[in-house]
Formats: C-alpha cells, sequence, structure tokens
C-alpha cells in the first residue's frame, strides 16, 4: 500500500500520488504490473477511475480506537479486506489477538474476503472510500 | 395461473439432494457411511450441517476433530456463499446427487474463513442484507427496522420458515410510489475461470428514459464476455436459482423475486455444458 506522504523507495513512476510506502508493510500477494500501468511518459494525464490500480481510502476511527496518524492511504484494488484490518493492526500495534472490525457507510461490516476496489465502486464517493474501523463492534 | 408470489416459495424451498463422505485420509475408529440430505439452497452450508458433523464425529476420537470444512472435487467450498450458488457454479453440470467431501483436518486458511458458530453466520448474513439495503434503499429501509425485526429475518432462515422471514423482507422489496425500481440492483457475477471473486458495480435497474433495464442490459454492461454475440454460438449459461431466466427478464422483477434472503442476485456464468 501506498502512503501519500511518504516516498521512500525509488519506483518507476505509478498512477498513484507518493509512490509505494514504506518496505516494512509485506505485500499481498502482488498482482502483476499490467502494461497500462507501466511507467507513464511526461504529460499524460492519470487514467480514469476504472483503469487505476490504486483507490484511495480515508480511515475513520470509531469510539476510543487509537486514531491513525496517517489516515488518507491509496491501496491497491484486489486489497482484501482482511489484509487491510491487517495492516491497520500492525500500524497500531495491536496486538494479533485483538479484533477489529471495519465498516462501509456506518452500516455493514464487508466480508474479510471482499476487495477494496469492489466496495470502491459501489461506496465510493468524492474519488475515496471512506471506512470506519473499530475494536468492538460498532454497528452490529 | 402462476402467481408472481409462488416465485418467491419456490426460490425458498429449492433443494439440493447431497452425499456427504469422509475424507479417505481422516482417522475414523471405524468405517464411515456416507451422509445424505436434502440442503436449502438459500441457506448455508455451515448452518444446515450439524447433523452431518454429528454423523461423521461418532466414529472418530475427539483429538482428531478440529473445524468442519467441505470440498468439492478439490475446490474448498467457501460458507459464507449461498448453498445454491455454490452448486450451480461448481456442480450444476454434473449428475445429482451432489458429491461433498467432509474434512476435520487441515483447514485451508487461504481459501476459507472460520466459522467458529452460528453467531458468525448470523453477522455474515446480516451485514450482506445490510449492504444490499445500502444499494436499494439507501440503507434507509434495513434502519428503520427494529432490532427484533433484523432477527426475525435471521431465525426465519435459520428456522426455514418463509412466512416468518416475508413477513419483513417483503418491506426491503418496496421503493417509493414516484421510482420505478430500486436506487441500484444489489448483485454479484460468479465466473470459475476469472481470478477475481466476482463482478459487482452501481447499476440502475431504470434507464433514463424510464425503461426497465433487463438481465441482458446488466450482463452486456458489466460482463459482456457473458453473453455470445447475435450471430454467435451460445457459450455460457447465465444461472440463478439453477435456471437460465429469459435475457429479456426485467432486473427490477428479478432482484424482487430471485434474491437470494441476502437481497443480492447471485448469478453464475458457466461454460455451456456440451451433451
Amino acid at each position: 500500500m501506498a502512503e501519500e506522504q511518504e516516498s521512500v523507495l525509488q519506483l518507476p513512476p505509478s498512477t498513484a500520488p507518493g509512490g509505494e510506502g514504506p518496505t516494512e508493510v509485506s505485500p499481498e500477494t502482488a498482482t502483476p504490473e499490467t502494461p497500462s500501468s507501466a511507467a507513464v511518459s511526461p504529460g499524460t494525464e492519470e487514467p480514469a477511475g476504472d483503469t487505476k490500480k490504486k483507490i484511495d481510502i480515508l480511515l475513520k476511527a470509531v469510539g476510543d480506537t487509537p486514531i491513525m496518524k496517517t489516515k488518507k492511504w491509496a491501496v491497491e484494488r484486489t486489497r482484501t479486506i482482511q489484509g487491510l484490518i491487517d495492516f491497520i493492526k500492525k500500524f497500531l500495534k495491536l496486538v494479533a489477538s485483538e479484533q477489529l472490525f471495519i465498516y462501509v457507510n456506518q452500516s455493514f461490516a464487508p466480508s474479510p474476503d471482499q476487495e477494496v476496489g469492489t466496495l470502491y465502486e459501489c461506496f465510493g464517493s468524492d474519488g475515496k472510500l471512506v471506512l470506519h474501523y473499530c475494536k468492538s463492534q460498532a454497528w452490529g | 395461473m402462476t402467481d408472481d408470489k409462488d416465485v418467491l416459495r419456490d426460490v425458498w424451498f429449492g433443494r439440493i439432494p447431497t452425499c456427504f463422505t469422509l475424507y479417505q485420509d481422516e482417522i475414523t475408529e471405524r468405517e464411515a457411511e456416507p451422509y445424505y440430505l436434502l440442503l436449502p439452497r438459500v441457506s448455508y452450508l455451515t448452518l444446515v450441517t450439524d447433523k452431518v458433523k454429528k454423523h461423521f464425529q461418532k466414529v472418530m476420537r475427539q483429538e482428531d476433530i478440529s473445524e468442519i470444512w467441505f470440498e468439492y472435487e478439490g475446490t474448498p467450498l467457501k460458507w459464507h456463499y449461498p448453498i445454491g450458488l455454490l452448486f450451480d457454479l461448481l456442480a450444476s453440470s454434473s449428475a445429482l446427487p451432489w458429491n461433498i467431501t467432509v474434512h476435520f483436518k487441515s483447514f485451508p486458511e487461504k481459501d476459507l474463513l472460520h466459522c467458529p458458530s452460528k453467531d458468525v453466520i448470523e453477522a455474515h448474513f446480516m451485514s450482506c442484507m445490510k449492504e444490499a439495503d445500502a444499494l436499494k434503499h439507501k440503507s434507509q429501509v434495513i434502519n428503520e427496522m427494529q432490532k427484533k425485526d433484523h432477527k426475525q429475518l435471521w431465525m426465519g432462515l435459520q428456522n426455514d420458515r418463509f412466512d416468518q422471514f416475508w413477513a419483513i423482507n417483503r418491506k426491503l422489496m418496496e421503493y417509493p410510489a414516484e421510482d420505478n425500481g430500486f436506487r441500484y440492483i444489489p448483485f454479484r457475477i460468479y465466473q470459475t475461470t476469472t481470478e477475481r471473486p466476482f463482478i459487482q458495480k452501481l447499476f440502475r435497474p431504470v434507464a433514463a428514459d424510464g425503461q426497465l433495464h433487463t438481465l441482458g442490459d446488466l450482463l452486456k454492461e458489466v460482463c459482456p464476455s457473458a453473453i455470445a454475440p447475435e450471430d454467435g454460438e451460445k457459450k455460457n449459461q447465465v444461472m440463478i436459482h439453477g435456471i437460465e431466466p429469459m435475457l429479456e427478464t426485467p432486473l427490477q422483477w428479478l432482484s424482487e423475486h430471485l434474491s437470494y434472503p441476502d437481497n443480492f442476485l447471485h448469478i453464475s456464468i458457466i461454460p455451456q455444458p456440451t451433451d
């Protein structure tokens, strides 16, 4: 996953702002780079939402759950909710046994194997997907 | 003449004759007989297989038993997918009964979610319903319901009570008089030939000019490879609840009548069987 403000690795120009994130975040089984996301030549505009490999996620804490220092993330479409949960838990230094729930629209908790890209397509607004996270069940 | 409401009953009471066989490498104290069961298409594997579990655990030692999981021809079966969807997608072109293999060891962590209790199934089911209503009504209808109504939906499914379920679910099938349907149709399209788990997108049941969108319109838009070109040979079956609805069927009607209890249309695209 890419962090908006940092650009730790030198990578070929990607379509997402900021480039790849810190190396200690272990990537999931990566999907191979498709030709369309290879090095972008100068002056080329970022492709329309549909072909963008990464989507923007805004993470919001619920209740007394610790707040992420960085709230906005560019995440690959194929990243699952479980992958996101694992990442947030690591980032917040939560114990593996602690639970973390993620909600869409402050109303439903998507299945752990749900892809964030699909959620973005259906429930994203203003170019991003807002997800609420909580250590306890907030909305059932 | 068949009423539309009869369709709701036919969908609810659909059953798949299934034969459960214990995996040969499981350790047993005596021979395990296969177990036959009619599985409800609209339910979930871990919700309806208590008897299967009991049957096989009778011939096993406690220490050889951990979480039960099911597999068909080497493919682990996701309990959180409705039974009818799994069958249509993986086994509908094979002869009945559906032969499922039962495992109690080596849980495939990468393929399956754990199901430690019925509460997990309930939580998953309710979440799907909420997601469906988020698409249909911006969550307004489901949020207006009381906790006891949500409980009734779950109990109706768990106890195979059609009337109990539909007493509440009918509210989720309503829409404002001025509209011609839901805001967006909750659907998921599954194919075994692709890497992605399913296709789910925003799709309106009514076009700008007021015309009702059809199943064919949906497929053309989100999964064009599913339907054959005008003069081409039919390569695929588009299956819901074991049948191939006509592509001219209005999507709004399908959503109201052929959705699963979770209010989603789970659609399978499978290769046309060659017989």
